[in-house]
């Protein structure tokens, strides 16, 4: 491996790495919140690339898309936790197997919705106009549209964080992941911050929905990739915590990337490598507050 | 006690006979076919229900040990050129009792939803190598060819043969598991589901205790890997994959965790969703709603609501 295949690979990995934090940014923010591990999190991801394919396709524009399928999966939010959650609150697993039927339900859906030009065929989602093209890096061509991934993630990763630790709204969720049930005592209405808290997630799986589909494209089993994907980043970073979402995307995205290139027979097997001595050594995960593993 | 085993032993010999009895009728082997599966993914169910039901173990990667033996028992008659029932089942259960040791070594580190989240996760990596160890498997295509069984040399390829065998397999791992939950061992599992702390307390060795149902539940699954692979002559990484898990879990919850019938009857209504419903209906999605409805109004399934249907 050349000096410039080296640096390529490090900015795939990088721009892996983001699209993975938004992924599991979603995931974390529900678990820290709620307890729950939402499985249902890939199909919200391949729901929001399915959506931004047909705005997209509709509006010519993907920067409409990229507006439209977060607010499309967050509505999805808004309607589901009231309707499906709330009634087993405190029912913890409950909660979690309840999303593995929605994950069957919105995967058939799409499968079946060939009317809408989604079905179970391959699709690709162009690049959006201006970044479409290469740019010269250090002697090799590199796709500006990866480049932007590594922005928009560190953009995002810096615009929750500050919602996080310096608006009112941040307050209530750092108050709500420590103690919900202390919270709801002091008068505020969980109910409603649960589901606007599991509507955010659902949006930020179709964010990285839209933001991954012009990389990866649109196919039947995307949903239950990302999910694994988002799952191994919230165990190796942590779970609950904005950081360890961070920590995890920044160790799984470039190590699944130079897995892949160095030996591409046991890529995957790395990156659970390194999730099982996670598990052995910190069981907490890199950064996060609950114990996984005892 | 005796009238139950009598209703057992009666229903066992009125199924495994299916096919003599209705041999005039001109769906007989379509519905015998259909028994076959049900009953090769009621052994599948039961061995997780060892888990989920019992041990409190919520385990979303048990299609890893299912499309493990079906893999091993494929693999290793194909290379032994052996049909032997004996070879390839044994292959089969080992080789998922290995691979159930594996990952249950670190899956029982974790509980509950993180339980889950592991198997999950570890079982998808187990699917990864499935899906590229091309020259063992066959990677993406899948290993077609698979040759039925034969014991001690005598040919069981015939579609009435397999049934037999089908019968006979599912009964024997039913008095395994019936015999399992019954003994001092399996009331242990239940007390480590209800209070593992206390257990602990008590001086049971919990994280091999648990440990050992999971490969225990592992070995079993790979029977019923191996009988499906024997069934459809074919094994394919979605054998090993998060569907089948699904599948196997939403069987146990449907049909009732923790219960000897539960499990049965679960795969029972699962595949006849799956693969008697009219074609138009979308079976997935019919399926999805079924099992939040259950998850929902009724978490003890259909045996939990009967029982609750008698009592009453």
């Amino acid at each position: 491996m050349t000096v410039e295949d080296a640096l390529q690979q490090a900015l795939n990995g990088l721009s892996f790495g983001a699209l993975l934090f938004i992924l599991a940014a979603g995931l974390s923010l529900i678990f820290g919140m709620m307890d729950v591990v939402n499985l249902a999190h890939g199909a919200f991801y391949m729901l929001g690339a399915y959506v931004a394919l047909s705005v997209t396709r509709a509006t010519g524009s993907f920067w409409a898309a990229l507006v439209v399928a977060p607010l499309v999966l967050a509505a999805v939010g808004l309607v589901v936790e009231p309707l499906l959650l709330r009634r087993l609150r405190g029912r913890h697993l409950d909660q979690v197997l309840i999303t593995i039927g929605l994950a069957l339900v919105i995967a058939d859906f799409i499968r079946l919705r060939d009317d809408w030009g989604w079905g179970a065929t391959v699709r690709a989602l162009p690049f959006p106009a201006g970044l479409d093209a290469s740019i010269d890096l250090a002697g090799s061509a590199y796709p500006t549209y990866r480049l932007f991934v590594v922005a928009f993630g560190a953009a995002l990763a810096l615009l929750l964080y500050v919602l996080h630790r310096r608006t009112s709204v941040g307050a209530l969720v750092r108050a709500g992941v420590d103690d919900a049930e202390m919270l709801s005592a002091l008068g505020v209405d969980t109910d409603r911050l649960f589901t606007l808290t599991f509507a955010t997630g659902a949006g930020l799986a179709g964010l990285a929905g839209v933001v991954a589909a012009p990389v990866f494209g649109l196919q039947p089993g995307m949903d239950v990739d990302a999910l694994i994907y988002s799952l191994i980043v919230v165990v190796v970073g942590g779970l609950g915590s904005l950081s360890g979402a961070v920590a995890g995307s920044a160790v799984v995205g470039p190590a699944d990337t130079f897995g892949k290139v160095l030996f591409p027979q046991f890529a995957l097997a790395l990156i659970f490598a390194i999730m099982a001595l996670v598990l052995l050594f910190r069981p907490t995960g890199l950064l996060g507050r609950v114990r996984i593993g005892r | 006690m005796r009238i139950r085993v009598a209703i057992v032993l009666v229903a066992w010999i009125a199924l495994a006979t299916f096919p003599q009895w209705s041999s005039a009728w001109e769906s007989s082997r379509y519905v015998a076919g259909i028994i076959r599966q049900v009953l090769i993914f009621a052994i599948f169910a039961s061995s997780l229900n060892l888990l989920v039901g019992y041990a409190g173990l919520p385990s979303l990667g048990h299609a890893a040990f299912f499309g493990g033996g079906a893999y091993a028992a494929a693999i290793v008659a194909q290379r032994l050129g052996t049909d032997e029932l004996l070879v390839s089942m044994g292959a089969a259960i080992a080789g998922a009792a290995l691979l159930a040791l594996l990952v249950g070594y670190f899956a029982v580190r974790a509980v509950g939803i993180f339980f889950l989240m592991l198997t999950l996760a570890l079982a998808q990596m187990v699917f990864a190598l499935a899906f590229q160890a091309t020259d063992l498997t066959g990677g993406s295509n899948g290993f077609s060819g698979v040759h039925r069984p034969a014991l001690f040399g005598l040919d069981l390829s015939a579609a009435n043969d397999l049934y037999l065998l089908v019968s006979v397999a599912s009964l024997l791992v039913g008095l395994l598991v019936w015999r399992v939950t019954t003994s001092t061992y399996g009331r242990a599992l239940v007390g480590v589901r209800e209070n593992e702390r206390r257990m602990r307390a008590l001086g049971y060795d919990t994280r091999t205790l648990k440990l050992s149902a999971f490969v225990l539940a592992g070995a079993l699954a790979g029977i019923a890997g191996a009988l499906s692979a024997y069934e459809f002559r074919f094994v394919s990484p979605n054998d090993v994959a998060l569907g089948t898990s699904v599948t196997g879990f939403v069987m146990v919850l449907i049909g009732g965790a923790g219960s000897l019938l539960g499990p049965i009857l679960g795969a029972a209504v699962v595949l006849l969703i799956e693969r008697v419903l009219p074609s138009e209906l979308p079976a997935q999605t019919v399926l999805g709603i079924v099992f939040i409805v259950f998850v929902v109004f009724a978490r003890q399934g259909i045996v939990g609501a009967l029982r609750r249907v008698a009592r009453a």
